[in-house]
């Protein structure tokens, strides 16, 4: 009876993070249509650089990454992708990618992209059945309804709510403050965490996590060696490659709108 | 009383829609005009960014293609033909941003010469990784009257996602050149100002000079070796 009330209790607290941080969103929303078009300076005159006040966190926790992979994650995923052949790899992407259906859900509809929510949950009813639990994807290759990818730390970009510096995660790699917010936001989510005691849901969360972690670094095995080659400050080429993708990847979302 | 509301309301909304149609055809002719020169009365001889980018892709592609002729020679074909079109020095000023002006004469030229070296190389070290991808141009568009940005995808042979690389053009006198590449939507120039940004204000123009002959001789070895 404790330990029912106590489950209510965290999980409506969850609840309230959700929805205070949406109502966040809401108040603080600016229309998004006054989206002006970058007025292109001179190149050479462009000196713009990324600020990065949390460096003395960041830099050791790139570091920390770089060795994760070095020492643990490289070597799994090599060791996997002999063992199981490249389209499997590829079905099994795609099947963690059909799991999270909701976030992506969610955040079509708080971006008010009606369409690629339903869309979403249509792909979720497709790919589950059709395409055998995810692992193929006849929603894109026969409906042609193609995935619209989306998550929090895009809702808050979407609604110009500044997402502050640049944060480095351990495990998790590149981020920023607000996207960590996100990550939170659209973990909270996952309705695992709703059926089942806590620490069934975080220790699947994390298996999950590894898994999925070795699977996408057996199907990208040159990216860091292919990357620092091409480096002369590994840790900038990151952080700048993670801003610039984001930044687009909201434009886009405001284009594909009006 | 209700009856004269509902007749203003309506000859407001029927004037105000009048008014705005005027003001559309207007706008859309004004538009039009300001347009036309720069769209359709352009001489058929100048340059266009497009043929700029289509010529240079093509000439690269067929290099690329052609595993007949010994390699150090396609290399320096395909370096001909990346140096008449890239505009380096203006890659290596903007790379270096604000610090440019902060460096002297001398280093600035040193810099320019081992940013291009490097940036060569890279491009060259593509002989390497060539796999049959075709490459599909799709649009142009001018961004002001110096400025122009050509959009392209290179294909797959494996049926994966294309990759997006759009060119970044500036003209100088006649003749249009590539100042910036964005490789899906990533500006490579906009990444390395980061890095040297980084490398500059950490430890200085030394370190950063350094390891930047230290990466091009890196690449140049590679490219020796295949």
């Amino acid at each position: 009876m404790r330990s029912g009330s106590k489950q209510i209790e965290r999980t409506s607290a969850r609840w309230m993070m959700l929805a205070s941080s949406l109502l966040a969103v809401i108040s603080f929303a600016t229309p998004a249509l006054s989206q002006a078009t970058n007025p292109q300076t001179p190149p050479a005159e462009s000196q713009a650089v990324t600020p990065d006040p949390l460096s003395g966190f960041n830099e050791p926790m790139f570091t920390f990454n770089l060795k994760l992979d070095d020492w643990v994650l490289r070597p799994v995923a090599s060791g996997y992708s002999v063992i199981a052949p490249q389209p499997v790899r590829e079905g099994v992407g795609r099947f963690f990618d059909n799991v999270r259906v909701i976030p992506r859900f969610a955040n079509n509809l708080f971006q008010l992209k009606l369409v690629e929510a339903g869309g979403e949950l249509a792909r979720f009813g497709i790919n589950s059945t059709l395409g055998l639990v995810g692992f193929f994807d006849p929603a894109d290759e026969l409906f042609g309804l193609q995935e619209h990818n989306n998550d929090f730390g895009l809702t808050i970009r979407y609604y110009n709510i500044p997402t502050g510096p640049y944060l480095m995660l351990p495990f998790f790699g590149p981020s920023t403050i607000g996207d960590t917010v996100g990550l939170v936001a659209d973990g909270a989510m996952n309705p695992l965490d709703y059926l089942v005691p806590t620490w069934i849901s975080v220790t699947v969360a994390t298996g999950q996590r590894a898994v999925e972690a070795v699977n996408y670094r057996s199907l990208h095995m040159n990216q860091f060696e292919e990357a620092d080659r091409y480096a002369i400050d590994l840790y900038g080429a990151v952080q700048d490659a993670y801003l610039q993708t984001r930044a687009h990847k909201v434009k886009e979302l405001h284009e594909e709108q009006w | 009383m209700k009856q004269v509301k509902y007749t203003i309301t309506r000859t407001s909304i029927q004037r105000l829609l009048r008014h705005r149609a005027l003001a559309m055809l207007t706008l859309t002719a004004a538009l039009v005009l300001s347009l036309a020169p720069s769209r359709f009365l352009a001489p058929a001889w100048a340059d266009d960014p497009m043929s700029v980018v289509q010529t240079t892709v093509n000439r690269a592609l067929s290099v690329l293609r052609d595993n007949q002729t010994p390699l150090a020679q396609r290399q320096d074909k395909l370096r001909q033909i990346v140096s008449a079109t890239f505009d380096f020095t203006e890659m290596a000023k903007s790379a270096l941003g604000y610090h440019w002006k902060q460096i002297t004469a001398a280093q600035q030229q040193e810099f320019t010469t081992a940013f291009v070296a490097f940036i060569e190389d890279s491009y060259l070290s593509k002989i390497n990784d060539y796999r049959g991808q075709q490459v599909a141009f799709l649009t142009a568009r001018n961004d002001g009257p110096q400025y122009a940005q050509v959009n392209t995808n290179i294909i797959e042979p494996n049926g994966q996602d294309p990759i997006h690389v759009n060119y970044l053009l500036l003209q100088k006198d006649t003749t249009w050149k590539i100042y910036d590449v964005t490789v899906d939507a990533i500006s490579i120039i906009a990444n390395y100002r980061n890095q040297f940004n980084r490398v500059m204000n950490n430890k200085g123009y030394d370190t950063l000079i350094s390891d930047l002959k230290s990466k091009q001789a890196a690449l140049a070895a590679r490219l020796a070796n295949h």
